[in-house]
């Protein structure tokens, strides 16, 4: 049984139909990728299986649940955890307090210390940090933040919304080591990326959207097969 | 010359700490709701009226009076938030404002319909003569005032930075869509944003009046502009920018009045208002209000 | 008869101060100084028939255009901030023109009698179409044809290019200025109109009612000029009829059998109306 499965799901902007119908599934304890070309509507994928926006048709059903069309704390509460495009850190709060709000909905307050503990394991940087305002870090360490966030609420499935973006090659590579750890230790990662060769590096599954419907689904080996897609999202970049 | 000029702002103070707990309440709702809620002074007088009714139909104690306002407050509040914003949330920030003028015309209606007299007493705070230090003279219930004001801000600073409603509100107020991601329940705290402004306001709206000892239907209006006023010139969404504009708004009209007259006072605060808008000074700018 | 004239009369100079919001609020902006420029034009045209016995025609053309240039003269300050902002820039500015005419003197013996703006007393007696003998009936019709031009005026406007590139403005700012729109000439060209819209209803409202003073041009008036199109519709001006005759004519008239509770109602079912549909009577396009 996949994890996520979503089923012929239309969102729509007023008249313009950013999704056309997108299915797609992803299986449990899996890394899986969404490339696509600017505004062929992968943001708007992440925000409605996040319940951000409310998609007009289709079903999205969650570890068997149908989630389409509840609120985001409810799905945040299923367990599944966005960390949004452009990361949006709570600027005027502190490291420590984004944290907590991250873990909103979690009464264990033991359980979430430990956690935090765990997360400044993982993420050095913002133990040091942790009383500054998470405005004043660097793009870097916002991402780091963002992804310890959404972390804190324990979700069983973590969307990520263009992790890389805008951050430096050295940055980006250790975004790509944290998304293979996490992994590692058991939560299955959905992620959004427009670049394709660190995604080779870690993802098992790639599915291509382009203008609001799914053109491909298939493995690394499959994608980098595929001629047209190579030239599109593999030939001219060379890191 | 210096003496009044000391004197005028003691008054300024005094009145100006009522006006910013007039912009907190304000601030708050705009902070999370993005919204203007005309109808937060008709509220405010909404739960004045229920108290003036009380005390001349039974007679209360002073407390009682306070809470009642309080309470009538936050009753119309949620009426407000439960006709005018749950239903417009994300969508046009006229439609919630023209809906919530026109509860303000349905709460100044419904006190000249309860209680036609145009004027009303309403039981003063202290009736002693005021304090008296040297040349200068303060009135107890400016003090009152004033130490209430200070009160309700620690409160609410409390609130804000030490719960974990506050943690929400603050989330809520920066980043909606990350907050909503981080799990929080956004109508939730909406709902309660609203009530916790609202209770601030019939406090500010209990002291007035109650310094005042008489209570108009022009309260509510009176209440919507010096707190959209000091609100707004202590820049807009931003809290402790409330309690300032509050403050310097009090500081001002205190001042204007003895050096040009209690025609201009007014004039003069709108005035500044419009120039220090269109000037676009920095602090009015901090967060983006369109 | 009478009283569906003047019941007439009252819809015509609140059509008109809606049509003045409805021009700017096409722009996307939210003003609250429409109020304003109504009373500079009730009081320019008042005193120019009173004082200095002018026809009310050339009167109510002086009045459009203290109006306009009030509303020029405001428009460019105002309109660097929006939203939120700008509702409270323009409130400051409609309140400061309250009260600069509630501290405003300025009278005159006429025929022996002292005559003109007296502070919050207000302006009596402006009493020109009772001199010159106008019946209701009379004065329902000449206030109707300002109504019908400036209905003429904004329908023509949204049919031309000058029109379009109002609700480019009002759709997303960003791309209408990316084709080469100047984002302030177009917002203050339509808050230069709506102010000459506001001074002729202004004027027409001084001589039918015959006595103003300030109160009559406060934050309500000018929350109902922004009201009438918002309920309306900016699909076009009919909207702001309709709007206009659904408030004076139904809620306030048509409901007076209800007596006291009315005004009751007539909040409630601007909310449900509000409630109902967001966008307004007769639809329209996305607002700010």
């Amino acid at each position: 049984m996949s994890l996520l499965k979503i089923q012929d799901v239309v969102t729509a902007y007023g008249k313009i139909e950013a999704l056309k119908g997108v299915s797609l599934e992803v299986a449990p304890g899996s890394i899986t990728c969404l490339l696509g070309p600017n505004g062929a509507g992968k943001t708007t994928l992440m925000m409605t299986v996040a319940g951000i926006l409310k998609p007009r048709k289709g079903g999205i059903s969650f570890a068997g649940e149908e989630i389409a069309g509840r609120a985001p704390h409810d799905i945040v509460a299923r367990g599944v955890a966005l960390v949004p495009e452009n990361r949006l850190v709570f600027p005027a709060m502190t490291v420590l307090e984004n944290l907590l709000a991250g873990a909103y909905q979690r009464g264990d307050k033991k359980a979430v210390a430990e956690d935090i503990d765990r997360m400044y394991a993982r993420f050095p940087r913002l133990r040091e940090r942790s009383a500054q305002h998470a405005g004043t870090l660097s793009g870097g360490e916002q991402q780091m933040l963002a992804v310890a966030r959404a972390l804190m609420s324990r979700p069983r499935l973590l969307l990520m919304d263009e992790p890389s973006l805008g951050l430096a090659p050295l940055v980006v590579e250790e975004i790509f080591r944290i998304i293979a750890e996490l992994h590692r230790d058991g939560v299955s990662i959905f992620f959004v990326e427009q670049n394709a060769h660190m995604a080779l590096k870690v993802a098992q599954h790639f599915f291509l959207i382009e203008q609001g419907r799914i053109s491909f689904s298939g493995t690394p080996g499959a994608l980098a097969e595929d001629e047209v897609i190579r030239r599109a999202y593999l030939g001219s970049a060379q890191q | 010359m210096l003496a009044d000029l000391i004197q005028n702002t003691l008054d300024g103070l005094s009145i100006g700490a009522a006006y910013a707990l007039l912009a907190l309440g304000f601030t708050l709702i705009f902070g999370v709701l993005r919204r203007a809620n005309l109808s937060y002074g008709a509220a405010i007088m909404f739960g004045c009226y229920c108290a003036t009714w009380t005390h001349l139909n039974f007679g209360a104690g002073l407390l009682l009076l306070a809470a009642i306002t309080v309470a009538g407050t936050v009753l119309a509040g949620a009426y407000v938030e439960r006709l005018c914003f749950a239903p417009h949330r994300g969508g046009s920030m006229i439609a919630a404002m023209v809906a919530s003028f026109a509860l303000w015309m349905q709460f100044e209606e419904l006190v000249t319909l309860v209680m036609p007299t145009h004027l009303y007493a309403f039981p003063a705070l202290y009736e002693g003569a005021p304090l008296a230090f040297g040349p200068y003279t303060l009135r107890v219930d400016a003090l009152v005032m004033f130490g209430a004001a200070i009160a309700a801000c620690a409160l609410l600073w409390g609130t804000l930075y030490r719960t974990r409603f506050g943690l929400a509100v603050r989330a809520v107020t920066e980043q909606p869509a990350a907050a909503s991601l981080a799990g929080i329940n956004l109508p939730w705290v909406y709902v309660r944003v609203f009530a916790l402004a609202s209770a601030i306001g019939g406090v500010a709206g209990y002291l007035v009046v109650a310094s005042h000892g008489q209570i108009t239907p022009m309260l509510g209006m009176w209440s919507t502009l010096k707190g959209l006023l000091a609100m707004m010139l202590g820049g807009l969404g931003s809290l402790p920018g409330a309690v300032v504009g509050g403050l310097a708004l009090g500081l001002l009209e205190a001042h204007s009045q003895w050096f040009l007259g209690p025609q201009l006072r007014d004039l003069i605060a709108y005035l500044l208002l419009f120039v220090l808008l269109a000037a676009r000074v920095p602090w009015m700018h901090t967060r983006s209000a369109s | 008869m009478d009283f569906y004239f003047s019941l007439a009369q009252l819809i015509g100079v609140h059509t008109l101060l809606g049509l003045s919001a409805y021009i700017v609020l096409l722009t996307g902006q939210v003003s609250l100084a429409q109020a304003g420029f109504f009373a500079v034009g009730a009081y320019t045209a008042g005193m120019l028939t009173v004082l200095a016995g002018w026809h009310l025609v050339p009167a109510l053309g002086a009045s459009a255009l203290s109006g306009a240039a009030v509303a020029c003269a405001v428009g460019f300050p105002a309109l660097r901030v929006k939203g939120l902002m700008l509702v409270i820039a323009t409130l400051a500015f409609g309140e400061g023109v309250r009260l600069f005419f509630f501290n405003f003197d300025y009278q005159v013996a006429v025929d022996g009698i002292r005559l003109g703006p007296l502070g919050g007393e207000g302006f009596r007696q402006i009493r020109f179409f009772p001199e010159n003998g106008w019946g209701t009936g009379e004065v329902m019709l000449f206030m109707w044809v300002f109504v019908i031009a400036a209905m003429a005026l904004l329908w023509w406007f949204d049919r031309s290019r000058y029109g379009s590139v109002l609700r480019a403005v009002g759709e997303d700012e960003l791309a209408a200025q990316s084709v080469g729109i100047n984002l302030t000439a177009v917002k203050v060209s339509a808050m230069t109109v709506g102010g000459a819209i506001a001074g002729v209803g202004g004027g027409l409202y001084a001589h039918y009612t015959t006595h103003i003073e300030h109160s009559s041009f406060n934050i309500l008036v000018a929350t109902f000029a922004i009201a009438y199109p918002i309920l309306g519709g900016l699909r076009n001006v009919f909207g702001t009829l309709l709007a206009v005759i659904f408030v004076q004519g139904f809620l306030v008239e048509g409901l007076r059998f209800m007596g006291d509770w009315r005004n009751l109602l007539f909040g409630a079912l601007i909310v449900l109306a509000m409630n109902l549909r967001p966008s307004g009577f007769l639809g329209g396009r996305r607002r700010a």
